[in-house]
């Protein structure tokens, strides 16, 4: 029980945001802004930070009436300017031919007279904060990317990224889901998923505020999907913070398919879940980041990588005191002279010497045999030539005899055997894609 | 021998004062109800930041527990419910036809008087002399109550008003059942000072403390035994 109490403390309840990160870095100016759709996308705007782009805005029953339907594209969102939590918003995909008739997702047809209902509610503040009158926007719809699309229920999915003091601490990957009809929100039943801030790989997935590990019905796990642009969207995240003066915000970002990157909006009052579905505890996070000065947003960006990323990578370094590599890493070939040649070898534990392609030992003068030794392979007894060889994995530096063979036809120009990789352990699933 | 608190000049001074107003014919019932405010207030602020209960603010669970008190709590708890089941089956009716707020939601207040005229017929052929007597200013109250709830529901979806709708009436039922404790109506009769002084501390500590609340305690609790303590060098 002790103990339970003891590890709770690192966790950011409601009240300890309130007070300690939301009423000192939050400004009232700088929260009514985030409040509203279209303040914060003029201020992005004007930032030169990506947004979707905005169709009409209709600020009253009067231009409602005048607006004329024709004008709207084929596919677009409509949304409340001041809604919460996804309320009100409607994504509208395609439109019949020669007719004023869209299709929502689900695919049922909304006419201009639905339409038109529909703003009169938005219009008359049913969906805003404090029943107060608001507008109507009509956005461009974001198309879903690829790598989102078996993940995701008829919607668009969203990183959240909460930014504090300049440095993204924790990031959230929010899946829509069937019973969150199209919106990504966590209370309307979407799903979180945690994500390394390192990598931008997702961890753990959470679903109405229970671990999960799978899509509810199938297989597909949620770890391991890596966030397309990762390092790009921490970046864009603290150009937000800079950009609207919230020292503690969620910053929502999109990736569109072609245009990358969106930003949908900011929150003043990011929610706690994020907690659960990383496993780890925000408000420990936010501590460690106070008083932090950061020179740039790229300078930034590292620290939060370095900080809150990696961190079973980083423990079981810790532990073993060895470093851990993947299956393919980026290697630097030193020959006499100064030169230098740089490509990515493959790591193989089946063999115990590295070898080398001759092509490359020729082009760096690496041809001084020192001996001969025969080996036994799939191809009978064969002698090879052995040299000094002088090459840095990972920053060290290994000096080492290896082989050279013919490896002109092979995907790699260097295999590293088992003799040179005693200082590190391997990740099979680690750099399996490295180019 | 009776244990004492240390006398304080201005806690005894208020003693006087309120002998004074009961010297002077303000009713006790009167004064005990204005004492017991702080402590309620307290109550409902300790439920939220400490448990982490969501009310429709502070003002709404006090008001409704004063209506219990006014009237019976029984009639108080059938009024509350029939009305906003009225209130938000007016508001689905309604919806389709697209009225700006204000209308929408005087003819929300219209219905719900009519339906509680008709409560009062009801009670006056079952002859419930208890309800019959109730003066006009609780359910005045009552129908106060029906705009936040029906507002709730239209920002927050159903789910949400109904969970505060339900976690509201049991704080208000706590309240209720504080104010009608005996020792603790003499207590205040008796300590009007210790009472006010006591319920500004509490609620400054309350106003400071960043601990997670209760619920949070339980919404994280899977999370927590995950964690890893840092080791101590």
């Amino acid at each position: 029980m002790w103990n339970f109490l003891k590890k709770s403390k690192g966790f950011l309840g409601i009240n300890e945001r309130n007070i300690k990160y939301i009423s000192p870095f939050n400004s009232k100016r700088a929260i009514n802004i985030a409040d509203s759709k279209i303040l914060t996308k003029k201020i992005l705007k004007k930032a030169g930070l990506p947004i979707a782009e905005t169709y009409y805005i209709l600020h009253n029953r009067k231009e409602l009436k005048n607006f004329s339907w024709r004008n709207l594209p084929k596919s677009f969102v409509l949304k409340p300017n001041r809604g919460l939590g996804g309320e009100g918003i409607i994504v509208l995909y395609g439109k019949r031919k020669n007719q004023e008739c869209w299709i929502k997702a689900d695919k049922t047809p909304l006419t201009v007279n639905d339409l038109n209902n529909h703003i009169l509610a938005i219009l008359d503040g049913d969906f805003s904060i404090i029943n107060i009158p608001d507008a109507a926007i009509f956005e461009e719809r974001i198309k879903i990317h690829p790598i989102f699309k078996p993940y995701s229920h008829k919607g668009i999915p969203d990183i959240r990224i909460i930014v504090f003091n300049n440095i993204p601490v924790m990031a959230q990957l929010r899946l829509p889901t069937p019973e969150s009809g199209g919106t990504a929100n966590l209370h309307r039943g979407g799903i979180g998923v945690g994500i390394d801030m390192a990598n931008g790989i997702t961890t753990h997935a959470v679903h109405r505020d229970r671990l999960i590990n799978t899509i509810p019905g199938s297989k597909l796990s949620f770890r391991g999907i890596k966030i397309p642009n990762w390092r790009e969207l921490l970046q864009l995240a603290v150009e937000v913070q800079k950009a609207t003066g919230l020292g503690f915000v969620g910053v929502d970002i999109a990736i569109d398919r072609e245009k990358g990157p969106l930003i949908l909006e900011t929150n003043a009052r990011p929610g706690l879940s994020i907690q659960i579905a990383n496993i780890a505890p925000l408000g420990e996070r936010l501590k460690r980041v106070i008083g932090l000065k950061t020179k740039n947003t790229p300078h930034a960006v590292r620290i939060s990588r370095e900080l809150f990323g990696g961190e079973i990578e980083e423990e079981i370094e810790e532990i073993s005191g060895k470093k851990v590599i993947g299956i393919r890493e980026k290697i630097k070939i030193f020959g006499p002279n100064e030169k230098q040649y740089e490509t990515i070898a493959k790591i193989d534990t089946g063999a115990y010497r590295t070898s080398l392609c001759y092509s490359v030992a020729e082009k760096l003068n690496l041809n001084k045999i020192i001996r001969k030794k025969s080996v036994r392979s799939a191809l009978g007894n064969e002698e090879r030539d052995i040299v000094n060889l002088k090459f840095s994995l990972d920053n060290l530096l290994i000096d080492t005899e290896a082989f050279l063979a013919k490896r002109e036809n092979m995907k790699h120009d260097m295999i590293i055997g088992r003799k040179d990789i005693k200082k590190y352990l391997v990740d099979a699933a680690k750099n399996v894609r490295l180019k | 021998m009776h244990w004492q608190p240390p006398s304080v000049a201005p806690i005894l001074t208020m003693i006087y004062f309120i002998n004074y107003l009961l010297n002077n014919g303000v009713p006790q019932e009167t004064i005990i109800l204005i004492l017991m405010l702080p402590i309620i207030a307290t109550i409902i602020a300790f439920s939220r930041q400490i448990i982490g209960i969501k009310t429709f603010g502070i003002y709404t669970p006090l008001i409704i527990t004063f209506v219990f008190l006014a009237i019976d709590i029984r009639y108080g708890i059938i009024v509350f419910i029939t009305v906003l089941l009225a209130g938000s089956l007016v508001r689905i009716i309604l919806k389709r036809f697209r009225f700006l707020y204000l209308p929408r939601m005087a003819i929300l207040v219209i219905i719900v008087a009519l339906i509680i005229l008709l409560m009062f017929g009801e009670a006056a052929y079952s002859q419930r002399t208890e309800f019959i007597g109730t003066s006009i200013f609780p359910i005045l109250i009552m129908i106060i109550l029906v705009e936040k709830f029906i507002s709730a529901q239209i920002e927050k979806g159903a789910r949400t008003a109904i969970l505060l709708t339900i976690e509201t009436l049991i704080i208000a039922i706590i309240c209720y059942i504080v104010v009608r404790l005996e020792f603790l109506r003499s207590f205040v009769l008796a300590k009007p000072g210790w009472v006010i002084a006591g319920s500004i501390v509490a609620n400054i500590l309350l106003g400071k403390w960043t601990g997670l609340r209760l619920f949070e305690f339980i919404r994280f609790k899977d999370v927590i035994k995950y964690v890893e303590l840092p080791e101590k060098k």
